[in-house]
């Protein structure tokens, strides 16, 4: 099966209001496909269509090949999910808790539970109402993933963890992705997804806008360069620069002899270095690409494409 | 891993502390009410004083036989302070069964698993009959036990009837209000469905037992059709038992047919 998960002419409607407009994507087996787009975009509407909590208004899904309506729990035990908001309530230790959703999921290895909670850091001796946010997201990490299922939907999975321990589930996305399985997940910030996902959709007012390769997405990304250089003018260094495709924004400080140039560089880097090969640099700075700049090029509307500023940046999340 | 029936299971074992909780309650009316009979019940100078109250009264709380020991076990325990237990006992199970795990949000991770949605309400609608007959037949134990010391010349087979109808009663307001939370998916709902079936079912047998004009009434009272004829002193009515379990397993059908059909959490 070459599509882990296809949707297409996707809508949902909560009464009047209609919350997805339309969505079409595909998730390649054994992928990581990362869905983006501000809160209320209708990812996790999205989602829960998936597992049949939420049934679609019109249009097909296909998770592994079935209808997530028809496919039933034999369908959802190949399914590892984490909810978007994960309450825990009552008053059992993690270890009962898991033990339960173990018996109503796909078969677990032994050890596999203990195995994951620990490298999470999770005490599965505890209750789970006296956990912490970041520790209840752990539990719901371990859920997700003791069963290896063959897909693993993840509604912003890292929210509430400490940087280590979201190293540590990076590490346990790549592994899943190793053994092949595949991995949806949901983020409201592009840098997280892009460290993991190979596909990146966004999703704003319940339409897919836009679906990019990671690598793609990075190509297509504006960097910004720096650099100090001696023995040249202002004026020579802007003109320099101002030639080379793709350059924009151009800063430039002299002071004492020595330039100071600042600009963006958008698409191949191979002519700016070649133009820059020209001068005598004494410091060079090139930064790593902001795919967050690019794809909130695609959020803002068609006529304001320039870079954005922090002021749409922030408006924009 | 496959076990048998694992919702029944986490529903009926994590709840465990609040079924002790219940039982405990009502050992202790019972240990506290029926022990006093011989003394108050069963005394000339009660009856005496039974007999100067307003009859409108004595109807309203089913106290026109308690100088008998079955008739005072069917007005204080069954007829009141354990129907009271029970039912809220009942309907704050039944309403946390589908609607509060909903509200809380707990049940859109259950449904994400290999379970389907008739199932999640079938099996905790059986976690609920379990724990309802498990109390009433605590009371029935603890009636029998306490018969011969509290005098109450109570026969085991209409003690047997009485506790059916007890169990039968709570249930028809557990499975009310298990069914609203499964309609609406909120807790409220389904305890404000639970507790109306049991407050209007004793009202309407206070109220319907004052005058023939109102007598109407009584054939709405869930209360009524259960203790009508004093189950305790003079049997059950098997035809009342029958509905009051039939009714309960339909409401938890409507339950299961509602949830299936319909978007969760949102």
């Amino acid at each position: 099966m070459a599509q882990a998960i296809s949707t297409r002419s996707l809508t949902k409607k909560f009464g009047r209001r209609e919350v997805l407009h339309g969505v079409d994507f595909a998730v390649e087996a054994g992928s990581v496909f990362g869905v983006i787009g501000p809160n209320g975009a209708g990812k996790t509407t999205t989602m829960r269509c998936l597992l049949d909590i939420i049934r679609p208004t019109s249009g097909e899904v296909r998770v592994l090949g079935k209808d997530p309506r028809a496919g039933g729990p034999q369908l959802r035990r190949r399914i590892g999910y984490l909810p978007g908001e994960l309450f825990l309530e009552g008053r059992v230790t993690g270890r009962t808790l898991l033990a339960h959703y173990q018996a109503i999921s796909g078969p677990v290895a032994p050890g596999r539970i203990d195995a994951l909670a620990e490298r999470l850091g999770l005490d599965l001796d505890s209750h789970t109402r006296k956990l912490s946010k970041g520790n209840k997201q752990k539990l719901g990490l371990v859920q997700a993933f003791m069963h290896d299922p063959e897909l693993l939907v993840l509604d912003e999975p890292t929210s509430g963890l400490d940087p280590l321990v979201q190293q540590e589930f990076h590490a346990m996305m790549r592994e899943a992705q190793h053994k092949g399985q595949t991995i949806f997940l949901s983020s409201h910030v592009l840098s997280e997804v892009q460290q993991t996902a190979d596909t990146v959709a966004i999703l704003r007012d319940g339409r897919i806008i836009a679906v990019e390769s990671v690598s793609g997405l990075r190509e297509g990304a504006v960097r910004r360069v720096r650099f100090t250089a001696n023995g040249t003018t202002a004026h020579d260094a802007g003109a320099l620069l101002g030639g080379v495709p793709g350059v924009g924004h151009v800063e430039v400080l002299e002071s004492g002899g020595s330039i100071t140039l600042s600009a963006t560089v958008e698409g191949a880097i191979q002519p700016l270095v070649r133009a820059l090969g020209t001068l005598e640099l004494t410091d060079l700075v090139l930064e790593e690409p902001d795919l967050e700049e690019s794809v909130l090029k695609m959020y803002s509307s068609p006529a304001d494409t320039g870079p954005a500023d922090a002021g749409q940046r922030e408006a924009a999340r | 891993m496959s076990t048998t029936l694992p919702l029944f299971r986490r529903a009926f074992f994590d709840s465990w502390r609040s079924t002790a909780a219940w039982a405990a309650g009502l050992a202790a009316a019972t240990f506290l009410y029926l022990p006093l009979y011989p003394s108050l019940g069963g005394s000339a100078q009660m009856q005496d004083m039974i007999d100067a109250l307003p009859a409108e009264m004595t109807k309203a709380l089913n106290y026109d036989q308690i100088a008998t020991g079955p008739g005072y076990t069917q007005a204080t325990l069954f007829g009141l302070i354990g129907f009271l237990l029970m039912t809220i006992a009942s309907v704050g199970w039944g309403a946390a069964a589908v609607g509060g795990d909903e509200e809380s949000g707990q049940l859109e991770l259950t449904l994400a698993h290999g379970v389907t949605r008739v199932q999640v309400v079938l099996e905790r609608a059986l976690s609920l009959f379990l724990r309802v007959v498990l109390l009433a037949a605590l009371v029935f134990v603890l009636v029998r036990l306490l018969n011969d010391s509290a005098q109450l010349n109570i026969r085991p087979e209409n003690l047997f009837g009485a506790a059916v109808l007890f169990a039968g009663l709570a249930l028809l307001s557990g499975t009310a209000a298990l069914c609203a939370g499964a309609v609406s998916g909120r807790r409220t709902y389904g305890l404000a469905a639970g507790a109306a079936v049991g407050v209007l079912g004793y009202v309407f047998n206070a109220v319907g037992r004052q005058s023939e004009d109102v007598e109407w009434l009584l054939d709405l009272s869930a209360y009524h059709w259960a203790y009508g004829n004093s189950p305790v002193a003079n049997g059950a009515e098997w035809a009342a038992a029958g509905w009051l379990w039939g009714i309960s397993a339909a409401l938890v059908a409507g339950a299961a047919f509602a949830v299936n059909r319909r978007d969760v959490g949102t």
